[in-house]
């Protein structure tokens, strides 16, 4: 070593970008000295651009030491003991790339040369990934492997379902094309939060946004049970009771509409651009116009009843009305014809729900003062500012400030129906949804895959609707042999089919099938014969983890792309090196709008690429891609899905046509120049054609994009539609056709699930559920559980597989409890549990130990347990020594909701171990 | 749980508290000395005892800084700091007591005496600027640390000369000894007083008060009574007077030690009295680096 | 003149540690040094709680006790306010450390690296000796001040004269100028919003402000001085 820092001989910056979680792509500039890259800074470029300016969040400081970590794996590898198991040494041996390619084509050409897809018709490949599906963004060319491939399985998940607001993506496509949540917080007034702790999961853009909020003077009111980062910073915290926010939202529509009154409501916005005044029949379905089958409200102009889009109407809101003529359509196209049929208004059933549910009643629920609920949902009704527009490049908006957005186990889960419900509708009801101001979506997957622009997405459907497919339950349509192991296509129709949307599916039911603990009637799935892993660590991410790691042990054949050692690639066959986000390249959307607060006034392209060569022999995905499609004969194939869009944008298109020879093998530059000439020409309408090597000099490239695209609801008036809500008419009678169809195949272990497909949410007593559940499955006593167990975001640790680095322990270590378990002072000390004394957390599945780390600001029956941690084989990480909330949480078809979803949580007990060492 | 960051610091520890139990000890032992055997010699053995305390301090302060071999610098910059001016009357005074010593010119020993007091006096006052100690940067820690090292110095007399049999001692020794540390409860009880009325850590009164019933009973009242005792039953003068002695000594140490490595919790950060208006700031008292060493640098960096 | 001071709003920090992270890389300090961090401090008692995150690093007092206490001159202050180290004069010492009121300083003895003895390139190519055992701390980067104010460029404003948190708080909570200049960005938050500095009852004057708009009971003053 020098013994003083070496003149630089050469200093450059280079351009690239972090997307380590949804929140991306944050663009940076690497600073990069005599080849050597020592440090991360925003990309000041995009000063304007960017709605936080082109800064970068804590997680790509972390990258410098990702790219230097010596725990890397520097070569491929192979197992050599063929037994599997955590204590077995996998006895790895270095091997030439050349030999791993070899070896996994090889497996790949014999699951080819079988079939696709195994006797039992679940794709015979498998991928997994993790980080919500942003390793794709990481991924070069390799999707495009895996589409030429055909059928493959992403059932086998890392965590989604479980980690994931699951509940929101499902009901917030269906209702306003919003994947996402998020309120229009540039301009929103008051915002109720329901534990989402957006100031540590709101990526750059979402922190600067709300501190700017702030400094405006939103009021943020948080309702969650211990103090987060987010409820550090907000006006209000209320420290609600673990499972019960669905209580206080409905108190809170009971006090809008059994208190405040309708007049006093956003009347226009429901009933022009709500299902509000159909009439509901006494079967649970739409009164019908036998003709057109249209749905029918009641005109009071004309007292009578009218189908939906009959013009110059004043469709009633509340009432029951007698019709004399109508039909209800049922499940599998069950009709009834009616006669002088008492129909009832959709808010008027969605009023007589929430009549008994007040604000006193809650209290005793939820621990959350009556006085607070009223005086809550009467502040948001008072900043709603109905009847207000604002003028958005020529277009009247309406301007509803106010917006409620919900946190994970709140929006996922038992209860998530309720709790996503509950909250849009209170927008509705104030005609706060997609306006300026007010509560938003982002990105779709399921109604399309476009997570860049939504309103792409936005067609006329059934009944005055947006359009949106669900998977089949009608007899002819439904599929009674899941193409996948977790049969997302057969239990759960909301989550779509399409290979992109098996994301979507119950990954817990996967993991369970393998394990032979769900779905009893059908036959136990084969694992796959090739499971790629790439930036997930599944052993450690999901539920229940020991068990993950045996169902693991017994796959055939896995191929991990590794970084380090880890505990999922523990039980793999070959693992072989990635290149890391500073050493590799792909052409990317920017801008736009897309998941949290990523609204952007701008939209284009940006280019992540190697700020050096990658370390040891790590290579770049398009490099393995091609490799693999050659050995694989897929080459052709492969070609041609790049030429689509299998890089993010189809080669050919209006006007140009930079599309490969498909017969040829292509170096990652030649594809990724042709992608960068065809992003370029697309988005400069052909004026400006760009060469990778201009995006390498800088960086991105873009366009403006309008605040109005922010918002739906334009493109909802345009088409004279209604947002689907607040009866759930179509999702009521998928659940009885899904009934049927399971019913019919001796299916009867998803009736709990089938329970929950009701047209209005009903509200449920969910600490008695997890009681009963709890004593129900574990043979213990729920009373012997008295502590809710949850988990809390950390923004330093979140998605960047990052827990090996040492710089991001170092500063998370500065955000409290990243070291132990939060517990309450008060209650530790009464329990004789001192700061720093070792505890032992017991769920009804397995036990952990950990630091007491005792604060005011949690409720006392809960206790926290920041990130991801109970590391070991990771290097680093493993010496942490810190408990893991994943270990104690119970993977079971009971704690499964309707949609697929189970939360995060569980309850334990807690005992005092030792003192503070 | 440091809700605010009130925490031990942990960058001086028993090296730097030995420079104060040991040098402190040596000053006062140099002047009380010096004033004992003034104007004839002061016994070899008592004077290089007393420099021998002094620079044992000395060494343990050196073995803690981070650059042992810049450590001169110190020495060229009395004007600085609190530490280079102990460091500089230290400099002259061990040469100043080492001539007086050898070359047998009591004036010199008794100037080394009154510079022992001086270094005392520095002592307290390196303490006192060390603004992010609450124990510390209390004014009453300037008397606590003089009539300390006095007590000590006095006390390590009484035992020495009665170690190499220059008994009998003469009485004012005795009174100022008992003077010394009635002085020394006196500092000890106000330091303590000041100290409990203001919002120093939580751990460091706790510390602090821990130890005072064995400094305030057992080093101060306890050696005044032995000391008293001791002049009416004079069979046991030497064994009562050396065992107060051994006390004071013992419990100068203790307590130094336990002020400067064990009860020094930093402050911890606070929120502030809110102001309203932009402030008028006070211009940067500034200093520049010392211009001799400055410009040596610049010319090699130069060259 | 010239003053160079920095704001920290505290109603917009959210504690994310970015600025910290951001400052080991432009700094390169060894693992465990943090010149600047963010504090995430608790009052009150359950279920009345505020939780609030507070930036903290050297505060470049008008009259810095570490200054006064430094018996090598070490440290110095420019006219510009900061408050300087010479890493070659430095003794390592510590009485700065703990003259400090703000827990600012930093002393590394050995070479210290995130992964064992052995440094990895990015830390091999950084790593500076002269910082072996004598006090470091937040230099206001003062040595992008003044390699932007070379340029033409004005520090607060322009990211290259700027220090490294600043550029990099994604919650726009800290900010960086001249006080004296009264158009200055750091002038207008002064006067438009209520402020407080930490420990301003020391007499040290920093030169860190931090906008915020409650004051703590007087209660809990006594328990912020820790346990």
């Amino acid at each position: 070593m020098s013994a003083t820092a070496p003149v630089p001989q050469d200093k450059k910056k280079v351009s690239t970008y972090c997307y380590q979680c949804v929140n991306g792509p944050d663009l940076l500039t690497v600073e990069v000295i005599d080849g050597i890259a020592t440090k991360v800074e925003p990309n000041f470029d995009l000063k304007g651009e960017h709605p936080a300016d082109g800064k970068v969040c804590v997680k790509p400081f972390g990258l410098v030491q990702k790219l230097y970590n010596p725990d890397r794996i520097k070569r491929p590898m192979k197992r050599t003991n063929p037994k599997k198991g955590r204590h077995e040494d996998p006895g790895w041996e270095e091997i030439s790339w050349e030999e791993a390619l070899d070896i996994v084509a090889e497996k790949m050409n014999e699951a080819r040369a079988k079939d696709v897809l195994d006797e039992h018709g679940n794709p015979r490949l498998a991928f997994t990934t993790g980080g919500a599906a942003t390793p794709f963004k990481y991924m070069g060319s390799f999707p495009a492997l895996l589409f030429a491939w055909g059928p493959f399985d992403q059932s086998l998940g890392a965590g989604g379902t479980v980690k994931c607001y699951h509940s929101e993506h499902m009901f917030g496509e269906l209702w306003h094309r919003a994947f996402t949540i998020l309120p229009d917080t540039p301009r929103c007034e008051y915002l109720i939060s329901f534990g989402n702790n957006i100031d540590a999961s709101g990526g750059v853009t979402g922190v600067r946004r709300h501190a700017d909020a702030r400094v405006r003077g939103m009021t943020r009111i948080q309702f969650e049970p211990h103090l987060s980062i987010t409820g550090a910073s907000a006006s209000e915290w209320v420290p609600i009771k673990v499972k019960t926010d669905s209580a206080v939202m409905f108190a809170m529509l009971n006090v809008m509409m059994h208190e405040i009154g309708l007049e006093k409501l956003d009347v226009e916005f429901l009933r022009d651009r709500t299902a509000s005044p159909y009439l509901v029949g006494p079967n649970g379905f739409y009164l019908r116009d036998p003709e057109s089958k249209k749905p029918l409200l009641y005109d009071n102009n004309t007292k009578k009843a009218v189908p939906y889009d009959t013009k110059g109407t004043d469709p009633a809101l509340y009432g029951t009305y007698t019709i004399d003529k109508a039909i209800e359509v049922g499940a599998d196209e069950e009709s009834w014809t009616h006669d002088n049929v008492e129909g009832t208004t959709g808010l008027d059933l969605t009023k007589q729900l929430v009549a008994e549910r007040t604000p006193e009643w809650a209290e005793g629920i939820s621990d959350v003062p009556a006085e607070t609920t009223r005086r809550i949902a009467n502040d948001f009704v008072a900043h709603a500012h109905i009847g207000e527009f604002e003028e958005i490049d020529g277009r009247k908006v309406p301007f509803r400030p106010v917006a409620t957005v919900l946190g994970k186990s709140v929006n996922n889960g038992w209860g998530g129906y309720e709790c996503v419900w509950a909250h849009t509708m209170m927008q509705v009801l104030v005609g706060a949804l997609e306006v300026s101001g007010s509560m938003l979506g982002s990105t779709t997957h399921l109604a399309g895959d476009t997570d860049w622009d939504r309103l792409l997405t936005v067609d006329v459907g059934e009944d005055g609707f947006m359009s949106h497919t669900f998977t089949p339950t009608s007899k002819e349509g439904w599929n009674d042999a899941p193409l996948n192991r977790h049969a997302n296509d057969t239990l759960t129709p909301m989550s779509g089919n399409n290979m992109g949307q098996q994301l979507f599916g119950s990954t817990t039911i996967a993991w369970l099938r393998l394990q032979e603990r769900a779905a009893e009637s059908w036959p136990k799935p084969n694992p796959p014969d090739v499971w790629f892993v790439y930036k997930c660590n599944p052993a450690i991410s999901f539920s229940e983890t020991d068990l993950m790691g045996d169902a693991m042990a017994k796959f055939p054949f896995i191929a991990a792309f590794a970084y380090t050692h880890d505990e999922t690639n523990h039980y793999a066959d070959v693992i072989m090196p990635e290149a890391t986000d500073l050493e590799s390249d792909q052409l990317l959307r920017i801008g736009g709008g897309h998941y949290f607060e990523n609204h952007w006034e701008s939209e284009g392209w940006a280019l992540r690429q190697a700020v050096v060569p990658p370390q040891n022999d790590a290579k770049d995905f398009s490099w393995i891609a091609n490799e693999l499609a050659r050995r694989t004969g897929l080459l052709e194939a492969y070609n041609s899905v790049i030429n689509g869009a299998g890089c993010g944008i189809p080669l050919q298109g209006e006007g140009y046509d930079y599309s490969l020879d498909i017969t040829k093998e292509h170096t990652q530059d030649e594809v990724w120049d042709a992608v960068c000439k065809a992003a370029s020409h697309d988005l400069t309408g052909g004026k400006e054609v760009l060469d990778l090597d201009w995006f390498r000099e800088n960086g991105f490239k873009t366009r403006p994009y309008s605040r109005l695209n922010w918002y739906l609801y334009p493109a909802i008036e345009d088409r004279d539609l209604r947002f689907e809500l607040p009866y759930q008419e179509r999702y009521h009678r998928m659940g009885k056709e899904l009934a049927n169809r399971l019913h019919e195949t001796g299916v009867n272990w998803w009736d709990r699930q089938l329970a929950e497909y009701t047209p209005l949410p009903v509200w449920h007593d969910l600490n008695k559920l997890w009681d009963e559940l709890i004593e129900k499955n574990h043979d213990v006593k729920a009373a012997d559980f008295p502590f809710w167990l949850l988990t809390g975001r950390s923004m330093q640790y979140a998605w960047g597989a990052n827990v090996g680095i040492q710089m991001m322990k170092e500063v998370a270590d500065n955000v409290f409890g990243h070291d132990g378990i939060i517990m309450n002072e008060g209650k530790a000390n009464a329990m004789g549990i001192e700061n720093g004394d070792i505890i032992e957390i017991t769920s009804p599945i397995a036990s952990t130990r950990g630091v007491a780390c005792l604060r005011q600001g949690v409720r006392p029956d809960v206790i926290i347990m920041l990130a991801q941690f109970g590391q070991w084989k990771t290097p680093y990480a493993k010496d942490l020594n810190r408990p893991s909330l994943n270990r104690l949480v119970a993977m079971d078809q009971d704690y499964i909701d309707g949609g697929g979803a189970s939360i995060d949580g569980t309850k334990v007990s807690i005992k005092r171990v030792g003192a503070a060492q | 749980m440091n809700r605010f960051g009130s925490k031990l610091q942990t960058h001086w520890d028993w090296r730097a508290a030995g420079n104060f139990m040991f040098g402190g000890t040596g000053c006062g032992l140099i002047l009380m000395s010096a004033a004992a055997s003034y104007p004839n010699s002061l016994p070899l053995a008592l004077g290089l005892q007393a420099l021998a305390f002094i620079g044992l301090g000395l060494f343990l302060v050196w073995l803690e800084i981070g650059r042992p071999w810049r450590a001169l610098h110190v020495f060229f910059h009395p004007q600085t700091s609190w530490m280079t001016r102990e460091g500089s009357v230290g400099t002259i005074l061990m040469p100043l007591a080492l001539a007086g010593l050898f070359m047998d010119i009591p004036g010199l020993v008794a100037l080394s005496g009154i510079l022992g007091l001086l270094y005392l006096f520095c002592q307290g006052r390196i303490l006192l600027a060390s603004k992010g100690i609450p124990s510390w940067r209390e004014p009453a820690v300037v008397p606590l640390i003089l009539s300390t090292g006095l007590s000590e110095g006095s006390g390590l007399l009484i035992l020495t000369l009665y170690a190499i049999g220059m008994a009998p001692i003469q009485g004012w020794v005795f009174f100022s000894f008992i003077a010394f540390l009635a002085f020394r409860t006196y500092s000890w009880t106000t330091y303590l007083g000041k100290l409990n009325g203001s919002k120093a850590p939580k751990k460091t009164l706790s510390i602090l008060n821990g130890i005072n019933p064995l400094m305030l009973w057992g080093a101060n009242v306890a050696p005044i009574a032995l000391l008293l005792t001791s002049m009416f039953i004079s069979t046991y003068t030497g064994l009562l007077s050396c065992l107060a002695a051994a006390l004071a000594v013992a419990g100068g140490w203790y307590m130094k030690f336990t002020i400067v490595a064990r009860a020094s919790q930093v402050q911890g950060y606070s929120l502030g009295k809110l102001q309203k208006g932009r402030p008028k700031m006070k211009a940067p008292v500034r200093r520049k680096p010392d211009s001799f060493v400055f410009d040596q640098k610049y010319e090699k960096e130069n060259a | 003149m010239t003053r160079y001071v920095m704001i920290a709003d505290l109603n917009r920090c959210v504690g994310c540690q970015t600025c910290t992270a951001a400052c080991k890389h432009t700094n390169a300090t060894p693992p465990g040094v943090q010149w600047r961090k963010v504090l995430d401090l608790e009052w009150g008692e359950y279920p009345d709680v505020e939780r609030l995150f507070v930036p903290v690093g050297c505060q470049h007092c008008s009259d810095p006790p570490c200054m006064h206490v430094c018996p090598s001159t070490a440290t110095g202050q420019r006219d510009d306010g900061i408050v300087t180290i010479d890493y070659d004069l430095c003794i390592g010492c510590s009485y700065c450390t703990v003259a400090c009121p703000y827990q600012a300083r930093y002393k590394v003895d050995k070479p210290r690296f995130a992964y064992g003895d052995t440094p990895m390139e990015s830390e091999e190519i950084r790593f500076d000796e002269r910082t072996m055992g004598v006090a470091q701390k937040c230099t206001f980067c003062s040595d992008r001040v003044d390699a932007g104010l070379e340029k033409g460029l004005t520090p607060g404003v322009d990211p290259d004269a700027t220090p490294g948190c600043v550029n990099a708080c994604i919650a726009d909570a800290l900010s960086f100028g001249d006080i004296e200049d009264e158009e200055s960005n750091v002038s207008e938050l002064l006067a438009e919003n209520t402020w407080f500095q930490m420990h301003a009852e020391l007499g040290t004057e920093p030169g860190f402000f931090y906008l915020w708009d409650k004051e703590l009971p007087e209660e809990l003053q006594e328990k912020m001085q820790g346990e």
